[in-house]
């Protein structure tokens, strides 16, 4: 069954020099449970388009729908994980992944049942009473997760949440990311601009352009779970993806390689 | 004991004898210059005769009142202009711009539309906190991160619970320094306004020491009146701000 479906989606800026596009007509269909990967060089508006889906930002052209249902307002049932994930630093661990059940009227007692299933499911049970400054970067990320879970969204809206984590951690939430997707079948729209984590992580993997963003290629991906980073099978479909990319994989590279000069 | 506490009881002790070889040495008439013992028997018989303690007690009520009411108005007031550009583009120019006045200049039209009463010195202590509170809570909830409104909104919240669970949390860093400014200044001006004209008080104690020509009161009562304000900032807004600031990680400040 059909979850989300974009219909022409197109987005541009006004700035004060005119127009500034950063969609053009994007059409997309996403399944229900499908964990789909979108990759697109670094300001292609990959961020732009996720926040569309969730409704925070609206299209200037064209509509989302959610379920049959065209996008107005953001919802609780497709949850974003940002990039700078939007922890609260004024709650602990536990209660900020109780917030959302908060605001949904859940009694107090339920909440923090809820709150620790889901920090279990994340393996923080032990620091559900830290401040959030207390927690490393990849600790973070798996109470966003939890967060995000604990309210049970129909939809997880990923922003490229693993970027600025060092690549053991990274490995490790990549497992975590697909063991918790087929405990809990969510539909995951998981935007990145790492080829190899796209491949690593997707049922399939949406190619865009450079701004403003189309859909240039898509790929399935069949190979079975859980799936490392490094695993050869996926090197098949990465050269793929990179040579569909070939305009935009210098812009890429270069990115990664700066990365990797500053740090 | 920490090596503070040393250095703060010691020179505390230093002070006192320095003050205590003035006296002895009578450069000054004792009328004018008491030793710093009268200074404490004074404090000590006006506690006994609870004399200080109800002077004590009517102020503190007076500023309780005051300042509660400016943290109500000043935080609407501030809210407001943070939510809306229409009132921060009017009223917010006109709040700076009073902030300015020296609050004991109210104290003639508070007269004027009050009389000779406690709703008049209250009203001074009011307008003495009212804008600070009002630009802290302005300036804290237009600082507040995009990011945290737009992870708030989507997990539901929306209007008052948004501005309840997200904005005015994520607020509180910059607007409790305000609120502690916004305690220190309601507490000058309505000593300002006690000593000129206010019956009963603090500072209607201290000048009545002016008026009695008692030095030692008056020099008791000016120390009572900063060590009030001290405890306040001191175990109130310093607790809570230390706290705050452990809460988010933002080290141990000043």
């Amino acid at each position: 069954m059909v979850s989300l479906q974009l219909c022409n989606l197109s987005k541009s800026f006004t700035r004060r020099d005119g127009e500034l596009p950063i969609l053009k007509n994007i059409d997309l269909e996403i399944k229900e449970g499908e964990f789909i990967c979108i990759v697109g060089p670094s300001g292609c508006g990959k961020t732009t388009l996720l926040n569309i889906i969730a409704g925070l930002e609206q299209a200037t052209q064209g509509e989302v729908f959610h379920k049959g249902t065209s996008v107005k307002h953001t919802s609780p049932e497709r949850l974003v994980i940002f990039q700078d994930l939007g922890l609260f630093p004024w709650l602990n661990v536990q209660k900020n992944v109780e917030f959302g059940l908060k605001l949904k009227g859940v009694a107090a007692r339920e909440r923090a049942e809820t709150a620790l299933r889901y920090l279990d499911m994340v393996n923080l049970i032990k620091f559900r009473d830290a401040d959030i400054h207390e927690l490393s970067g990849g600790m973070k990320q798996r109470v966003a997760l939890a967060r995000a879970l604990a309210m049970d969204p129909e939809i997880l809206l990923m922003d490229e949440p693993f970027t600025a984590l060092d690549a053991q951690t990274r490995d490790i939430l990549h497992d975590e990311l697909q063991r918790i997707w087929s405990e809990t079948k969510k539909t995951i729209v998981f935007v990145t601009h790492n080829v190899r984590e796209a491949v690593c992580l997707g049922e399939r993997v949406i190619v865009l352009s450079s701004a403003p963003a189309q859909i240039k290629a898509s790929f399935a991906v069949n190979l079975k779970r859980p799936r490392q980073i490094e695993d050869h099978g996926l090197m098949e479909i990465v050269r793929q993806v990179l040579s569909e990319l070939r305009f935009e994989i210098e812009k890429v590279l270069k990115e990664e390689f700066d990365a990797k000069e500053v740090n | 004991m920490p090596k503070k506490s040393i250095r703060q009881i010691s020179f505390y002790f230093i002070l006192f004898a320095v003050w205590e070889a003035l006296v002895l040495l009578k450069f000054w008439p004792e009328y004018l210059f008491p030793s710093p013992f009268k200074v404490f028997e004074t404090m000590a018989a006006g506690f006994k005769e609870a004399s200080f303690l109800f002077a004590i007690g009517i102020s503190l009520k007076r500023i309780l009142i005051g300042y509660g009411i400016s943290i109500v108005f000043g935080g609407l007031l501030g809210l407001l202009m943070g939510k809306s550009k229409f009132i921060s583009d009017t009223v917010g120019g006109l709040v700076l711009s009073l902030q300015t006045l020296p609050s004991i200049c109210w104290l003639p039209l508070a007269l004027l539309w009050f009389g000779l009463n406690e709703q008049a010195i209250i009203f001074v202590a009011i307008m003495g906190a009212l804008f600070s509170i009002t630009i802290a809570t302005y300036s804290g909830v237009r600082n507040v991160s995009p990011l945290y409104i737009k992870a708030g909104k989507n997990m539901g919240a929306k209007n008052i619970t948004l501005f309840w669970e997200v904005i005015i949390p994520a607020a509180l860093p910059s607007i409790i320094p305000g609120l502690r400014q916004g305690w220190s200044f309601a507490w000058r001006s309505l000593l300002a306004g006690e000593l000129l004209f206010a019956n009963l008080g603090l500072g209607y104690l201290l000048m009545m020491g002016r008026e009695l020509n008692d030095m030692s009161q008056v020099i008791a009562v000016m120390i009572m009146i900063a060590a009030i304000s001290v405890l306040a900032d001191k175990f109130v807004f310093g607790r809570i701000e230390a706290s705050i600031r452990r809460k988010w990680g933002m080290g141990k400040g000043i």
